[in-house]
């Protein structure tokens, strides 16, 4: 993930070349990482909404990993910072099956392949893993506006054949061991692996409310939580969507799953202005 | 002419709030293979294998045990204006809620509670221990805010009112396992948590919802002393 330095200055002289041959003075563009794409503002549509609230939430331009983080890249983070390695991490922090597929501290071995996504790792951890990288998480809105175009288009919910390989992904059990990123399809904003690998951290899960067991506890829910105007979902065919939000209000910010990974996000970077 | 080295975009790492909504109305998802082998595991505050002596340093220097809520390394400030850590808890037996100070439901009664609780403690324990309140709302409720609500409600020196930045605020939030987001109003949608924390700063009791529960509360505050 960490392109060495040249080929971020290749990329700027590049640009730079361009512009000074149009002869011509262009619009601010920022220099975008070459492991991200730049995911254009838009507006996201909530899977539920308070009775007042705006039926969109607006979403900034902002970066995205194309890709979701693999073992190789996890370990060096690990390797760089102690405390974040299995043997050392805080209960606290990481959960007991925290980076579970891997065969030691150091050693990711063959159940987890140094190009498949790093699984088993807990919210603190992702989180510190993107600080580490000067990069954050991904909020939900962010997460879910990327993840709603389709493979043609910034619209999913009309892509027949994105629906058909998410709903397939769904069906099927996760593999003892997960296959290398990059062999989705990439979207329309060229992000690969959004759906159909992992199901990914994304930094405000903590803001999902649904509860696990609503049959149960709806008696407790009220009591639990304040704010008790939500009219239920906007869009109910969105099934998947569903499962994510159901997902991140099951979760606490120290467990960690076999299933569960991450990418990186961050601001837009100001444009370069002193041309 | 002259361009500038493409290092810039090492962005920064706030914690943007998401404008999403709560649901409490939405079934759970019915069973699939994906998300059964996600289901989260249980895990334990209190896991008395993570207990023993073990010690993690904190930022300072200072070493908490493994279990303790102080390592965490984000920064508050009280409504004195004075930097804050949560480390300056310790050796406190501490309630801790998190709440915003603009909430016309749920926290004014969190605060009532958690009064009575001062008020049913044996003196010596009273004195002792630390009722602190860390607020969700980290662009309206300011240091001066906070002095205007301990005001407001009479608390007194025993109480702590924190402002934090919404980084620090939601790692917190994460660990003790509240749940909130900032409605289109502004108000915030939150589970409504009591915690209990030792003088290590370990998590051993929680009240979850809104009435009862003052007893046991109140007991494992008493514990903390044993």
């Amino acid at each position: 993930m960490n392109a060495p330095p040249f080929r971020l200055c290749a990329l700027a002289w590049g640009w730079f070349a361009v512009v000074a041959c149009g002869g011509e003075f262009p619009a601010a563009r920022p220099v975008v990482p070459p492991d991200m794409v730049q995911i254009p503002a838009g507006a996201y549509t909530p899977l539920q909404r308070a009775a007042n609230d705006t039926p969109q939430v607006a979403v900034a331009s902002f970066l995205l990993e194309i890709l979701p983080v693999t073992n190789a890249e996890f370990l060096a983070f690990v390797t760089a910072v102690p405390k974040w390695r299995r043997s050392q991490v805080s209960r606290l922090f990481a959960d007991a099956t925290y980076l579970g597929p891997w065969t030691s501290d150091l050693e990711p071995g063959r159940n987890a392949p140094a190009d498949a996504p790093v699984v088993n790792v807990s919210w603190f951890a992702a989180r510190a893993y993107a600080h580490w990288h000067g990069r954050r998480l991904p909020t939900i809105a962010e997460w879910e506006f990327a993840a709603g175009a389709g493979y043609t288009s910034p619209d999913g919910r009309k892509d027949e054949q994105l629906n058909r390989d998410l709903y397939a992904w769904l069906a099927r059990p996760v593999p003892a061991v997960l296959t290398s990123v990059a062999q989705g399809r990439p979207n329309f904003y060229g992000v690969r692996d959004l759906h159909g690998l992992v199901w990914e951290w994304v930094d405000d899960f903590n803001s999902a409310m649904v509860t696990g067991e609503s049959r149960a506890d709806s008696g407790l829910d009220r009591d639990l939580f304040c704010g008790a105007a939500s009219i239920g979902a906007k869009d109910t065919t969105d099934y998947a969507a569903f499962m994510r939000q159901a997902l991140r209000s099951s979760l606490k910010a120290n467990n960690t799953t076999t299933s569960l990974g991450f990418r990186c996000a961050a601001d837009l970077p100001p444009a370069p202005s002193s041309l | 002419m002259k361009i500038k080295l493409p290092l810039l975009f090492l962005a920064a790492t706030g914690a943007a709030l998401a404008a999403e909504t709560p649901a409490q109305a939405i079934a759970a998802p019915a069973a699939c293979a994906q998300c059964q082998k996600a289901a989260a595991p249980a895990d334990s505050p209190s896991d008395p294998s993570a207990k023993a002596l073990a010690t993690a340093s904190a930022k300072d220097g200072q070493t908490f045990s493994k279990d303790s809520l102080y390592q965490l390394d984000g920064e508050f400030t009280d409504d004195s204006g004075r930097t804050f850590t949560l480390g300056e808890l310790r050796s406190h037996p501490v309630v801790l809620s998190l709440f915003f100070a603009s909430c016309g439901y749920a926290c004014p009664l969190i605060v009532t509670d958690m009064l009575a609780l001062q008020d049913r403690l044996p003196v010596e324990l009273r004195s002792e221990t630390r009722f602190v309140l860390v607020s969700f709302d980290v662009n309206r409720d300011t240091p001066a805010a906070l002095a205007h609500y301990r005001a407001e409600r009479h608390l007194d020196k025993q109480w702590t009112l924190l402002h934090g930045n919404a980084d620090a605020v939601r790692e917190l939030a994460a660990l003790v396992g509240v749940k909130y987001k900032q409605e289109a109003d502004g108000m915030f949608s939150h589970s409504n948590l009591l915690t209990v924390l030792n003088k290590q700063g370990e998590i051993v009791h929680q009240r979850i919802g809104l009435t009862g529960g003052l007893d046991e509360t109140a007991a494992a505050l008493v514990a903390t002393g044993k």
